[in-house]
């Protein structure tokens, strides 16, 4: 199963850099969600998957599902939605002042 | 000595408060008193029984970066040729320099240039000597660009700069070679280590980059075009710092370095190839030129390609040659250099075309020119210095040891007739410019200025000058014993003491002087004839070109390349940053063999997590073909939904609750951001364009796979979470481990997730602000 | 006395919340940001001293021993670098007393800057791998946040593909950890150096190291990764410009120090030799991009590239003069590339332009500016005696004594170059004829601080004796990583 969580991470990595290299705004930030939600699930894979119970201590149990990359997952999914609120609104303003979403009408010249 | 050194550039630091009182009494006479103690100081070390004197003093000796200072004979020579230039030079720019210039800055970049020239011939250390050497060349480029508002002065010292930076950075490549190889920094030591330096493999690299350094600096071919163009300095920066001392620096480098290369027959072939071509193009280009200061420039450039071939021949008497005409070279040509600037001076125009006849009006700055240029031709006069050096130097070259493979065979045969060739040309240029001037057609009324006879005070440092070439001339062997033999000794190693005579029957080399002046004469008369020759050598090629070529492809090609990738694009930037991790990444897993899977120890497959994969991916891939902004918007939410699903099953139910919250608050917010922003279009590229996209996602998408498989395949080691598990409960008194490991094991994590989280907020807040007092406008 | 390690961090973030709250204030937000900055600089001062007479601090925060909780770890590396960041902080602090328009602190300005100290210096100082993405994230968010407010179009613009590449290359980074993770069962720096050691980086671990450099380098703007940075380094106000220019490459190149001199130290033939190419390509892009404009602020922007390359160089070269031929160029370009950017601010405002062409004559009306740019140009280019010239000296000696004459070639180049788009500045803008109708425009806020960035430049130079001991120190810790992984693990 591993694996193909593997390879479920790396087509949401490839769809969503797929995602960024379009034009208009939207798509691109849809990118960069789907990016962040392969990183999530490439750290848990590398965790192990489903090798014991929830990491929620219990009286005669030992076996635990790794609880290091739940916490580093729990830490970037707060990140990733701090970042993503950012560009959203400077997205918004972006397009607002440029007066277009399209990434390859703001390519800007040398002297501004 | 350190003082010494150090006397102008402190200075300097009183100029401002002196040039207050410039229209009352002129800087420079305060100025003159620096240069002339400094000679006084030094002037006492002439004499027979010289001893070398050393001093230390320490600055970096980690680096051993110290001031090591040592006068030896060939230091003491510069020293006095520094110090005494130097006070002629600035007596001389009392008269030159109106008080309405910039004094201040004039002479704070002169005094500057002092310090460092005497830095850079008392230098034992390397790196100091670096240090010195690019001080002469910024303080060149300023006095350069001292009257800026010139375009040509602009050029002129940009070009300097350039070029005698770019030969700095070359020594000093050679210099980190030699104390990589050698281990020291001082110049002494590694003379005594010339043998390791001989056998080591980067010796010829080394050789190369301390000559590119000399030959940049001293103007020799085919990098003496910055000469010319540094002749827009003020005159009295011309004869000192480009004919008589920093143009000099290259030759003292050389001769400093000749105990090592010497018995590198490389060493002469190359130094001494440079040296002939420099000499004769020098003497030939000069002819050409109209202006008095180019005429110059170009007859310096020819000079030091002279004394430059005779330390390529490193004989004794080649050495002693070199040396004797270095003191004679100073003391014509920059009493020359002194006249030309009087006549601009006087007249307006340096241009010889439209000069001729002013004997009548300028008798005597006409006469200093005719013991100058008569010098500087080798006329064998019994009161003209410059004959006895030239002569020296026709005779070594007819002396030289015997090669030691073919192409040093074929040169010691070819330079003596190319000797005569290029003195040839030198006698042409030195009458030239002397008839050219003073005699000949006269059009006075056309001057831009009514000339008249030079002030006297300018003529004094001239007419010093000239005293000296007349003194050396009668006296040829004055010099010889207290300071000549000195400094050949500091060169060659040994102290034979050499005599010079005015006579010595017809020899192969009197010969040659009678030869040359029989066709200089030739040359002289029928100048106009002959001219033609310009036209095809060197026609429409110059050196010149080349440089301005290089700097305006620089500017063109720079310009282009850059344009090309950076194109404000963020689609390009992603693909080249994307493409050269691909490449670097594939390349890698390649050669290290660091793809590697093993289907052990895995979690089984079950039928809802595959129905939740599925989904995922056909919902990740209609996000591409969405195109409306809400239903792109939705199936986003499906892979965030479908993420938390996966959560759920994995055992992690934190996680699955933090991103269900999470996703819910996203959806909103993509929801009210992009209800604003324009609707989704159809996309319209190329098929190239998909094409690249497509490569570049998928190939990126399957490093990471790989990587990530080869990573979970791999387990080396056991996590450290079992003590996590162990600790929660009995440590941080918890039973949630996650949560206890957020906000206690890691908890500066946790802390500073909060300030991200803060730090967008205030960043929301304030754009929201922003548009806000906008929109209020 | 440990917690001394963490309060580079902890003073910073405490400046940044309380200033949030001060930011309408208009007197008391200068005063605390003020205070702040130069109570950085006393403690980091002290704290440098402590590391030099003490040895390394490592603090296990909350007390968890040292591979399972966060260490932050205060080595003369670090502790030199938050020193150096705490002046630069100052500096600026100072500069955007009068530079600064209200406007922007009352949207929070100083606490931003102060956040980004607080990421900058988080970043230099942790042990722990995972922890360093987050205070990349702090840095990043903090540096977002400023390149946005109080944006016009253009810098709108140029900051959402700024904030595209860099939250990319962040989420990689975390996967890249990740993967780490699985590997070697940890994220303690030294840990994973002790795991790594033992099985003797197998391929995949170098592979991770080698995508992790991708990661590092695109923050730290090296060949062929760069491209995001020059616009967008050159387009917000001089003093945030500075600010990035002087820290926030530098973190990259620092990260790869570390993880290059401590993890993955094994198999590095390739690496090494892939680093001093990349490091060669860098800087004769840059230098060829700096050369490309007439913008002044891109040429100083573009100028970022080379010197990061430089330091690529010492770390490919991994001899001990080049790696202090690094650390050495790793400070001093933090100080010059703050002077630049302040100077070149400067020089745009008083010319109204940031077109080299449009200008003329500036050092008839300010001589004070002009020479400071000369003496600058000098300091980049590695002439002596400032600053520059010791790291290069090292460096090169470095290559030569590895063979690598190639490197050294082009490094000689490319300092040639680099004085030559400096000086383009200096004859274009301030050569020529005086403008009599110019009106002189007031700068007084900007002269000081570079005359003190300069200062501290010929001070790195002509007294290079006081610092060279404490680099040749660092440098050794680097060859010898145990020295690093025994501080943080005792057992």
């Amino acid at each position: 199963m591993e694996i193909i969580i593997c390879i479920l991470a790396g087509i949401l990595f490839a769809i969503g850099v797929y995602n960024i290299l379009q034009k208009q705004f939207l798509r691109i930030i849809v990118g960069t969600t789907l990016i962040s939600h392969g990183a999530h699930l490439f750290i848990l894979t590398m965790g192990e998957l489903k090798r014991g119970l929830p990491p929620i201590l219990t009286e005669g149990i030992t076996q635990y599902t790794d609880p290091l990359p739940q916490a580093l997952i729990l830490t970037s999914i707060v990140i990733s939605f701090g970042i993503t609120s950012l560009i959203l609104v400077l997205a918004y303003r972006t397009a607002k002042e440029n007066g277009t979403d399209n990434m390859e009408q703001l390519r800007g010249n040398e002297n501004d | 000595m350190l003082l010494a050194i150090l006397i102008p550039v402190i200075f300097a630091f009183f100029i401002p408060l002196l040039s207050k009182y410039k229209s009352k009494v002129h800087t420079g006479i305060f100025v003159f008193f620096v240069p002339f103690a400094i000679f006084i100081y030094f002037a006492r070390f002439i004499g027979a029984n010289f001893q070398v004197k050393t001093e230390h003093l320490n600055w970096i000796p980690s680096l051993q970066m110290n001031f090591d200072f040592q006068l030896d004979g060939l230091s003491l020579l510069f020293v006095l040729l520094i110090s005494g230039i130097g006070s002629l030079v600035v007596l001389y720019s009392i008269f030159y320099l109106h008080y309405n210039e910039q004094l201040k800055q004039f002479y704070i970049y002169l005094l500057m240039f002092m310090t460092a020239m005497l830095g850079v011939v008392l230098s034992d250390n390397v790196f100091v000597l670096y240090t010195f050497w690019e001080l002469t060349s910024i303080s060149s480029f300023l006095l350069i660009g001292y009257w800026h508002f010139k375009e040509r002065s602009r050029y002129g010292a940009l070009k300097s700069l350039l070029i005698t930076v770019f030969g700095g950075l070359s020594m000093l490549g050679g210099f980190i070679l030699l104390y990589t190889i050698t281990g020291t920094t001082s110049i002494q030591s590694m003379i005594e280590q010339t043998d390791l330096i001989l056998d080591s493999h980067y010796l010829p690299l080394a050789l190369g980059f301390i000559l590119i350094g000399a030959f940049t600096k001293s103007a020799q071919f085919p990098f003496h075009i910055w000469l010319p163009d540094a002749m827009e300095a003020p005159t009295p920066v011309s004869a000192y710092l480009h004919s008589a001392t920093m143009v000099k620096a290259g030759i003292y480098l050389v001769a400093r370095f000749s105990p090592i290369f010497t018995s590198y027959e490389w060493f002469f072939i190359i130094v001494s190839i440079i040296g002939i071509v420099t000499l004769c193009w020098g003497s030939y280009m000069a002819v050409r030129q109209t202006d008095l200061k180019a005429i110059l420039a170009f007859s310096t450039i020819s000079q030091l390609g002279m004394i430059m071939l005779m330390l390529g021949f490193g004989t004794e008497a080649a050495v002693f040659a070199a040396l004797f005409h270095i003191l004679n070279h100073a003391t014509f040509k920059g009493s020359l250099f002194m006249v030309a600037g009087a006549i601009d001076h006087e007249t307006g125009t340096r241009d010889i075309r439209k000069l001729g006849g002013l004997f009548v009006l300028m008798p005597f700055t006409a006469l200093l020119a005719l013991f100058g240029t008569f010098s500087m031709a080798g006329v064998p006069l019994p009161f003209l210095n410059g004959f006895y050096s030239k002569e020296l130097f026709l005779e070594a070259s007819l002396n030289l040891p015997a090669a030691t493979n073919s192409i040093s065979s074929l040169l010691i045969t070819v330079i003596p007739y190319l000797a005569v060739i290029g003195s040839i040309f030198t006698f042409v240029y030195s009458m030239y410019l002397f008839f050219g001037t003073f005699f000949g057609t006269k059009h006075f009324e056309s001057l831009p200025k009514e000339p008249h006879e030079a002030p006297m005070g300018m003529l004094i440092s001239p007419f010093i000058l000239v005293m000296g070439v007349i003194l050396l001339g009668i006296f040829p062997n004055l010099a010889n014993g207290s300071l000549l033999t000195h400094a050949a000794s500091s060169v060659t190693g040994s102290s034979n003491h050499m005599d010079v005579h005015f006579w010595h029957g017809f020899s192969a080399a009197f010969i040659m002087t009678l030869i040359i002046i029989a066709v200089g004469t030739l040359f002289v008369v029928t100048r106009q004839k002959w001219r033609v020759v310009y036209d095809w050598i060197p026609g429409k090629l110059s050196f010149t070109k080349l440089y301005d070529g290089i700097l305006r492809q620089l500017d063109v090609y720079s310009n282009k390349l850059t344009t090309t990738y950076m194109t404000g694009s963020v689609r390009h930037y992603m693909i080249y940053i994307l493409g050269a991790t691909v490449i670097g990444g594939f390349i890698t897993i390649f050669l290290t063999n660091g793809f590697t899977v093993s289907t052990d120890n895995l979690a089984p497959i079950t039928i809802i997590e595959i129905s939740i994969v599925v989904i995922m991916i056909i919902a990740a891939v209609a996000t591409l073909f969405a195109n409306h902004n809400l239903s792109a918007i939705l199936i986003l939410g499906v892979v965030g939904f479908g993420t938390s699903m996966l959560f759920v099953i994995y055992r992690a139910p934190d996680l699955a609750l933090t991103q269900l919250v999470i996703e819910t608050i996203s959806m909103a917010l993509f929801l009210l951001t992009f209800y604003h922003l324009p609707k989704l279009k159809k996309r319209t590229d190329s098929n190239k364009t998909k094409v690249i996209n497509v490569i570049i996602s998928a190939s990126f998408g399957l490093l990471l796979t790989l990587v990530g498989i080869a990573s979970h395949s791999n387990r080396y080691f056991d996590s450290i979470s079992a003590y996590f598990v162990e600790t929660a409960k009995t440590i941080g008194g918890g039973t949630n481990i996650v949560n206890v490991i957020l906000v206690d094991m890691r908890g500066l994590d946790t802390l500073f997730e909060i300030t991200v989280l803060a730090i967008a907020a205030l960043a929301i807040h304030s754009l929201i602000q922003f548009s806000k007092n906008k929109g209020a406008k | 006395m440990t917690n001394l390690a963490v309060i580079p961090i902890i003073l910073p973030l405490a400046a940044g919340v309380i200033l949030a709250f001060l930011h309408n204030r208009t007197k008391a937000r200068e005063w605390v940001a003020h205070l702040f900055a130069v109570l950085l600089v006393l403690f980091n001062i002290y704290l440098n001293w402590y590391v030099v007479t003490n040895g390394t601090i490592v603090l296990e925060t909350g007390e968890w021993k040292a591979p399972y909780g966060i260490v932050i770890v205060a080595d003369s590396l670090s502790a030199i670098l938050v020193g150096i960041t705490s002046i630069i902080t100052l500096v600026l602090v100072y500069t955007s007393r009068t530079q600064i328009t209200d406007k922007m602190k009352q949207n929070y300005f100083y606490s931003f800057v102060f956040f980004l100290i607080t990421g900058v210096s988080g970043a230099f100082l942790t042990g722990d791998l995972f922890n360093l993405f987050v205070f990349f994230e702090v840095l990043l968010m903090a540096s977002y946040a400023l390149i946005v407010v109080g944006a016009d179009k253009v810098q709108l613009r140029e900051s959402i593909k700024y904030m595209l590449i860099n939250m990319f290359s962040s989420v990689i980074f975390v996967t890249l950890v990740a993967f780490l993770y699985a590997v070697v069962g940890t994220v303690n720096m030294a840990q994973i150096a002790v795991r790594v050691q033992e099985v003797r980086q197998t391929g995949v671990l170098t592979t991770i190291a080698v995508l992790l450099f991708f990661v590092f380098a695109t923050k730290a703007a090296l060949f062929p990764l760069y491209y995001w940075m020059p616009k967008s380094y050159s387009v917000p106000s001089p003093i945030v410009s500075a600010l990035f220019g002087a820290l926030l490459t530098k973190v990259g190149i620092y990260s790869i120090l570390r993880v290059f001199s401590v993890i993955f130290i094994y198999d590095t033939d390739i690496v090494h030799q892939a680093f001093i190419w990349i490091a060669g390509l860098s800087m004769l892009f840059g230098v060829i991009g700096a050369l490309s404009t007439n913008n002044v602020k891109l040429i100083i922007a573009y100028n970022i590239i080379p010197s990061i390359g430089f330091i690529l160089m010492g770390i490919g070269l991994f001899t001990h003069d080049s790696l202090n031929g690094s650390v050495y160029y790793l400070v001093h370009d933090m100080m010059i590339k703050t002077a630049l950017f302040l100077l070149v601010g400067a020089i745009c405002y008083v010319a109204g332009t940031s077109d080299l062409k449009k200008m003329n004559g500036l050092i008839h009306t300010y001589p004070l500016l002009g020479w400071m740019l000369f003496i600058a140009a000098f300091v980049l280019a590695g002439i002596p005696p400032f600053s520059g010239f010791i790291g290069k000296i090292m460096l090169l000696q470095g290559a030569f004594e590895k063979g690598e004459i190639a490197i050294a070639i082009i490094a000689l180049l490319t300092s040639l170059l680099i004085l030559y788009s400096i000086m383009r500045i200096f004859i274009h803008a301030f050569w020529g004829t005086k403008d009599e109708t110019v009106i002189k425009k007031p700068i007084k806020g900007y002269l000081p601080s570079i005359a003190i960035l300069l200062t501290g430049s010929i001070i790195l130079g002509l007294g290079a004796e006081l610092l060279l001991p404490t680099i040749d120190a660092i440098s050794t810790d680097l060859l010898n990583p145990e020295h690093y992984i025994d501080s943080v693990i005792k057992e």
